[in-house]
């Protein structure tokens, strides 16, 4: 059958590409958006995702991987008579001053591991070997860094907590939420930076023996340390992300930017499809008459919709990949994965389809009658 | 003025229209002295009143009409701005529901509100505008597709129903043109193969000619003819055009709502 919706759509094309255009802006808006508020909360569990401890033991109410807390040293150890638990180690994790060649003073995150290949951190190293980080006052610094730090050279000098360290190593990927660059070093040496950790450690790292279940190893742990808290990978990571969406605001003004974004397509498109539907009201008096109910009308400017969503949402979609580079070349990352486009194109359509529900209220009262006036 | 006096100028043109009527329907032919076999009514309103409420005022525009047409026959309805003709058009396609009265089908009665069925009825008859009424995004073939597909007519069948009526009315050239690339005439013979498309029983033409220059009207009412002839479809043409008379084989009246006796409806 002849799609009149394609067709009419077709036809005025002005209004379609305009149509296009506001349903593409929504879809970009949503999709550029999301995906940077998702790029930063990937920042928030980098750390996390990328270890290989199964389990994070840490101090009692510790809102995120970054603000670690010291507790005694010794919890690792009582942590490895537990069955199931493969290894157990200290870590630190903490903000310390580091000083530039500049003179200025700004902070570093330093993340402290008596085996850095082991629990895999840093996981990706473009410069060095993190087995070297335990020979004397070493750091590897993430290559990210120089937009805070300046541009910075393996075998380079940088004094950290008042101690000189010698760069033996480039890392990658390792980005904080909070923008702070990532340091890693030997656990004794992050330990004696500040007085707060001598004796102390602000998380036990532990890996799950081959055939326990994590969630099960961890049920073992937490009645045995009632001053920590034990979590999961999954649980570590969920928290992590839940304090900086609901402590800095930013779940609430991703959603206002999302409910923004679906309102500007939902009005332009309602908008567009509604003085369509206007236009052709005489058309759709004739479709009446000839023997078409108000369905067939309805089928027409849904079908009408639809076609509005697919092609817009290909538009904005396009142009949302398009600008993951330049957002890159600025050190934002947009990220973009299938699931959550598919998220969003089932969102378009819906909102599209939601636009067309205004137009289809006005094409049931019309009078077939009218197609008899001159 | 009461019911009864209302009733009487309709009860005697109820007589006349009925009398042409069996007429129209005993099988006497132009020009044939042949006794052929009654013909079918494939349209018949039967007392159909239609009242319309316009804030507080109810407007009566039909009080009491019957009109039918039969297989093959042409009726012309005629009549001054007003009064009733394009109402009791749409009452009889199926678009208007009837105050009171009933509308026969094929036989098949249709009173009351029975929405669903009328839309369902629509679908078998064919439709011609004054305004042409086109989808103007369409071409001449794809018009005529759409409608068939609304009529439940898809797929090659309906290729070929279209190419058919498209060849009956000359326009086989012209099938993939848009409506804006058609002259007026052509339109409408657009529009006339849009009706007969799926071969409904009647046909309703509303004002055909109006929007025609004389010639090309002429030419429309000759292709209205040979189609209602050759194709045995009823046709009722709602006019003010006095060059319809050529064509139709009964010209009915219709002045306040009321269907006018035959001498009157000649001198309309």
């Amino acid at each position: 059958m002849v799609s009149l919706a394609r067709k009419n759509l077709f036809h005025d094309r002005i209004r379609f590409a305009i149509t296009l255009a506001g349903v593409a802006f929504a879809v970009t808006l949503v999709l550029v958006q999301v995906g940077l508020f998702l790029g930063l909360l990937g920042k928030a569990t980098v750390t996390i995702e990328n270890s290989s401890a199964d389990i994070w033991i840490v101090a009692k109410n510790t809102p995120n991987v970054d603000f670690g807390n010291p507790f005694p040293e010794t919890v690792f150890l009582r942590a490895r008579g537990v069955p199931g638990v493969e290894r157990a180690d200290n870590a630190i994790v903490q903000f310390v001053n580091i000083q530039l060649p500049s003179g200025a003073t700004e902070n570093a995150l330093v993340y402290g591991l008596s085996d850095p290949a082991f629990w895999n951190l840093p996981w990706k190293v473009e410069a060095g070997r993190a087995e070297d980080l335990s020979r004397g006052y070493n750091l590897m610094m993430d290559r990210s860094a120089s937009l805070r730090f300046g541009a910075f050279d393996v075998g380079d000098y940088r004094e950290v907590g008042g101690r000189r360290f010698r760069i033996i190593g480039r890392s990658a990927e390792a980005e904080s939420f909070t923008t702070t660059p990532i340091v890693f070093m030997d656990f004794g040496n992050a330990q004696s930076l500040l007085d707060q950790l001598r004796g102390n450690t602000t998380y036990v790292l532990v890996k799950v023996a081959p055939g326990f279940d994590p969630a099960e190893v961890a049920a073992r742990l937490r009645p045995m340390f009632p001053f920590n808290n034990v979590h999961t990978r999954d649980e570590w990571a969920a928290a992590s992300r839940g304090y900086w969406i609901e402590s800095t605001g930013l779940g609430m003004s991703m959603g206002v930017t999302v409910f923004l974004g679906i309102l500007v397509g939902v009005v332009i498109v309602a908008q567009t499809l509604y003085t369509s539907a206007v236009e052709h009201i005489r058309e759709f008096g004739t479709v009446k008459a000839i023997g078409g109910s108000n369905w067939d009308i309805y089928k027409i400017l849904g079908e009408q919709a639809l076609i509005a969503a697919v092609l817009g949402f290909l538009l904005g979609a396009g142009a949302s990949y398009a600008v993951r580079p330049a957002m890159a070349s600025l050190h934002l990352t947009v990220l973009l994965t299938p699931q959550f486009s598919g998220i969003v194109f089932v969102g378009t359509v819906a909102m599209c389809l939601a636009a067309a529900l205004f137009s289809f209220r006005r094409v049931a009262l019309i009078d077939p009658a009218l197609v008899f006036r001159g | 003025m009461d019911s009864n006096e209302n009733n009487k100028p309709q009860e005697k043109a109820e007589g006349d229209s009925l009398a042409r009527s069996d007429r129209g329907s005993g099988g006497l032919s132009r020009g044939s002295n042949t006794i052929a076999a009654p013909r079918p009514k494939v349209l018949e309103a039967r007392v159909v009143r239609k009242t319309f409420e316009e804030g507080s005022q109810r407007v009566e525009v039909l009080r009491g009409v019957s009109l039918d047409v039969t297989a093959g026959e042409i009726v012309s309805l005629e009549g001054p701005s007003g009064s009733g003709k394009t109402t009791l058009l749409s009452i009889m396609g199926c678009i208007l529901t009837p105050s009171a009265g009933e509308i026969h089908i094929g036989g098949q009665a249709i009173s009351g509100n029975e929405q669903a069925l009328r839309d369902a009825r629509r679908k078998s008859i064919g439709f011609v505008f004054q305004q042409f009424n086109l989808f103007p995004a369409l071409t001449a073939r794809e018009n005529i597709i759409y409608a068939l597909g609304i009529k439940g007519h898809k797929g090659s069948k309906a290729l070929v129903e279209a190419d058919r009526v498209l060849d009956a009315v000359g326009l086989t050239d012209r099938k993939n043109f848009l409506p804006r690339d058609l002259s007026g005439g052509q339109k409408q013979r657009v529009a006339i193969a849009r009706a007969l498309a799926g071969s409904p029983d009647v046909i309703l033409a509303d004002e055909p000619t109006a929007n025609l220059d004389s010639a090309v009207g002429v030419q429309i009412l000759d292709l209205f003819r040979d189609l209602a002839k050759s194709e045995n479809k009823g046709l009722i043409i709602v006019t003010h055009d006095p060059k319809v008379r050529r064509v139709a084989d009964r010209v009915a009246g219709i002045a306040d709502g009321l269907i006018l006796p035959e001498p009157a409806a000649h001198a309309a």
